[in-house]
């Protein structure tokens, strides 16, 4: 393999953002039908060298040769002539247009007088979204998907551009195993057909299922590359964190779940949500699982108060409630973790205000602010959540993405909610920090007698952290297991 | 600097527990990018001190200050409007009813649902002007929540309704007016009013004395309050804000409260500087408020900025109008310069942000 000359070489690419060096010298290169993976900690670089590798970030010097040439004045435009394509952690998508204006967003099929055929342009959207197996109305307008479709239509935008260098900024962080499979077989697809991939993830069971080579970085440096052979997750993960982790699911399993604390009886949100009963006891962890669009994000939508119940009657602590507006929820101790990042963070605030922001929206109008005591919580959880770099006054939109969830996760980790949803509470998260947001998790439900329910797609998550498990199909729970009965196979049967 | 800083990530991999903190580095660097409007008025007013030696005359720089007063106060609230990503473009009409109404009923009895009151005083008018802004203010926050109109039509919408109130309040003539047909009238503002337009304490315009206190509450409550925290949050993130528990409605009647009551604050200060109210006084302060807001650095889609920036905008824009005429610049001639430093200077200020992501 080495002997061919690669598709791309990046040569001592270097990139320094005020107070953060992100990239120091990285040499980097992939050859044609080669799935290279890039791993490392949040805020390790990938993101900020792909961006560079897609035009949308200058670098501070190095060089990019594609196919022997050297580019010099590196852009978007210029990249996408590379045939370079770039599925972006955070997406690209303008929320206001159709999928299939998205899709071709800038490009559409036009006539020869230069009018957009828009029966053609529906008509190629449907078909690249079937390519990638998926269902999605084509005239539905963005900003109306969830988070898995965002993504997949994402995709599916690139995709339609044919790229001959594809990049993927954990393109599986938001996507169910079904999903995830006709992914892997668009990406074995298109290496059978030469074109080089780039993929970036933070679940390593997925290194061995479609990668041939992985690079692993640090702290902005390259700390190595190996084949897949070689590469085994222990390994992985040792380059990666730079020691050995200790117990990945930290789980206090000698608690006895203790009162109910919330209460569902025949829950109704239509078309979403059929019919759903259940109950969440003090410190106990509801694991929900289902596929896409079964209605896991339906469910704690209308739990918090986003989406209108139809019919059905929520209890907590034995009192019927009414929850109309988040700002109740919260005032009745429920918390929500959204998937969406995008829609839980202020941008242009530092960390300590999008913390602390559940809290403060329960003061009253002219409620003082305690800053010190908002600066204390946000360190906290700076450490106990390695937020990095862990600069407090830093606006949020300079974090990198698993960053940035672990701030998502903070604000309600410090809300005093008494029932917490989190849906992906670990969607972007390294394998490191991810042993810190379980403990975190066990320690709220073991030692607080907080309930949790937790939504996720990955089932080892679900398996080693849940006392019980419910699973979704079609807005309504097709099966329950208690702890140690369920099996990766039995969920994925009763999910589908 | 950035060596210095890149020897530091180089210690390797972070213990978790102790993060390290570099919180106060750099900030030398982030006030000096930070401060880009203050540096052009300082640059603006070494210009005219060099071109005209009565710029910088005691007199003169009190009279800029007095003038500028009015301004800022306009400028405090709409900065609070901006922040939340609306805009108030009916601040200058707010100010005209609530003078003109306040005027009328401080310098004769009127009659309201038969209820006879007036001539009243300093104190009474005031009041009176401030629960007309509160009133205008309600009306705005609520067209804008309740009625879910824009805040850009909503607003536009009003300014006309409010002037055409106060033309009918004032039947088009200033106030006081010497062809008044009510009972009991008497030609002339309380004396407090006109002292506080155009008085000085200790040397110092009391309009300023006034405008920096006023600037001072809006910082405190914008930093120091949960208001001032949602309106950051609904100004930066809308869908972040809700999702959090923030009260949306509450958060966007609030501001415009907020630069409705300090336009009829404004407007009273005006009246006294004046010595009299009409109902189309204030007409380019819409504008002028909108623009010192921007020049000072406030992102016109909400979410960043701040009152400091509005006042160093508002007195840009003063210091400006001031000079072109020391400088004998005609008038039309002006308007062609205004406009045009403003847009220069929020170009330069896009361009410092991009080029230094702040
Ligand atoms: N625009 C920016 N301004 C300042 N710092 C930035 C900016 N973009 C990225 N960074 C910093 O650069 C470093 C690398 O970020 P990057 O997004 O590449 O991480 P990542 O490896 O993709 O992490 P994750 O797994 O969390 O997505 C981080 O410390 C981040 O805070
Ligand atoms: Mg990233």
């Amino acid at each position: 393999m080495e002997t061919r000359t690669p598709l791309l070489r990046m040569e001592r690419i270097d990139k320094s953002f005020p107070g953060v060096h992100a990239l120091d010298h990285v040499d980097f290169d992939l050859y044609e039908g080669e799935v290279h993976i890039l791993l490392g900690e949040n805020g390790a670089g990938k993101s900020t060298l792909m961006k560079i590798l897609s035009g949308s970030l200058p670098a501070d010097s190095g060089r990019i040769i594609i196919q022997g040439e050297e580019i010099r004045h590196h852009s978007p435009e210029r990249a996408s002539k590379l045939g370079i394509g770039m599925v972006y952690q955070e997406f690209s998508l303008v929320p206001s247009l159709t999928v299939a204006e998205n899709i071709f967003l800038g490009d559409p099929p036009r006539n020869r007088a230069g009018i957009v055929r828009w029966g053609e342009l529906y008509r190629r959207a449907r078909e690249s979204l079937a390519t990638l197996g998926v269902d999605i109305d084509p005239r539905a307008r963005v900003g109306n998907l969830s988070v898995a479709e965002q993504q997949l239509t994402e995709i599916a935008r690139i995709l339609a551009k044919q790229p001959r260098i594809l990049l993927l900024d954990e393109p599986t962080s938001a996507l169910s195993d079904t999903e995830v499979d006709r992914l892997f077989e668009i990406i074995r697809r298109l290496q059978s057909r030469g074109v080089g991939i780039i993929y970036i993830s933070h679940r390593l069971d997925e290194v061995s299922r479609i990668g041939t080579r992985v690079t692993v970085m640090r702290d902005g440096r390259v700390i190595g590359t190996l084949p897949v052979e070689q590469a085994d997750i222990d390994t992985l993960i040792k380059m990666m964190v730079g020691r050995r982790l200790s117990e990945q699911y930290p789980k206090t399993l000698s608690v006895q779940a203790g009162q109910p604390l919330l209460r569902v009886e025949n829950l109704c949100a239509e078309p979403f949500l059929r019919n759903l009963s259940f109950e969440v006891r003090t410190g106990e962890i509801v694991g929900i699982f289902g596929l896409m669009g079964a209605g896991q994000a339906e469910l704690a939508q209308a739990l918090f108060g986003l989406l209108p119940v139809t019919a059905g009657q929520i209890y907590l602590n034995g009192q019927p409630v009414k929850i109309r507006r988040p700002t109740e929820a919260i005032q009745h101790g429920i918390g929500l973790l959204l998937r969406d990042r995008k829609a839980s963070l202020v941008p242009m605030q530092a960390l300590p205000a999008n913390i602390t922001l559940a809290n403060i929206s329960q003061l009253s109008f002219m409620g003082p602010l305690n800053l010190r005591s908002e600066e204390r919580i946000a360190t906290r959880y700076v450490q106990e959540l390695t937020i990095r770099p862990p600069i407090l006054k830093r606006p949020v939109k300079f974090l990198s993405g698993g960053n940035q969830q672990k701030v998502c996760l903070a604000r309600w980790l410090a809300s005093g909610a008494r029932v917490l949803i989190v849906d992906e509470p670990t969607r972007g998260i390294d394998v490191g920090a991810k042993a810190e947001v379980f403990a975190l998790l066990d320690q709220l439900a073991a030692q607080q007698g907080v309930g949790i329910i937790m939504i996720s797609s990955e089932m080892p998550e679900l398996l080693a952290m849940a006392d019980r498990i419910l699973v979704m199909r079609q807005g309504k729970f097709s099966a329950s297991y208690q702890r140690g009965e369920a099996t990766q196979e039995l969920l994925l049967r009763s999910a589908s | 600097m950035s060596q210095k800083l890149v020897q530091d990530q180089d210690l390797g991999v972070q213990v978790v527990g102790e993060p390290r903190f570099r919180r106060f580095r750099g900030s030398a660097r982030d006030l000096l990018i930070q401060s880009g409007p203050l540096i052009a008025l300082f640059l603006l007013a070494a210009y005219l001190a060099s071109a005209t030696p009565y710029f910088m005359t005691e007199s003169n720089l009190v009279n800029v200050a007095r003038r500028t007063s009015v301004l800022v106060i306009f400028a405090i609230g709409q900065t609070f409007v901006i922040l939340t990503g609306g805009i108030d473009l009916s601040v200058g009409a707010t100010a005209a009813l609530a003078a003109s109404i306040s005027a009328v009923t401080m310098t004769q009895q009127v009659n309201v649902l038969g209820i006879k009151f007036g001539p009243v005083g300093f104190v009474e008018g005031l009041a009176i002007a401030l629960v007309v802004g509160l009133g205008a203010g309600l009306l705005n926050g609520l067209l804008v929540t309740r009625g879910r109109i824009p805040d850009f039509i909503a607003t536009l919408g009003t300014l006309e309704v409010f002037r055409g109130a106060a033309l009918l309040v004032t039947g088009g003539l200033p106030v006081p007016s010497y062809y008044s047909k009510a009972e009991k009238a008497r030609n002339y503002l309380p004396k407090e009013v006109v002292s506080i337009g155009s008085g000085d304490w200790l040397g110092i315009p009391i309009a300023a004395v006034i405008a920096l206190s006023v600037t001072l509450l809006g910082w405190v409550i914008l930093r120091y309050t949960a208001f001032g925290r949602s309106i950051f949050a609904v100004g930066g993130n809308r869908e972040a804000a809700r999702v959090s528990g923030i009260k949306i409605d509450r958060t966007k009647i609030g501001v415009y409260v907020v630069s409705a009551l300090l336009a009829a604050l404004a407007g009273f200060v005006l009246t006294g500087r004046l010595n009299s109210a009409n109902a189309l006084m204030a007409g380019e302060e819409n504008l002028n408020s909108i623009a010192s807001v921007v020049i000072g650095g406030t992102n016109l889609f909400g979410g960043e900025g701040g009152v400091f920036g509005s006042i160093i905008g508002a007195l840009t824009i003063g210091v400006i109008g001031n000079g072109l005429n020391l400088l004998n610049v005609s008038d039309f001639y002006q308007r062609i310069i205004q406009g045009t430093i403003i847009v220069v200077v929020v170009i330069f200020d896009q361009w410092r942000r991009r080029r230094f992501g702040v």
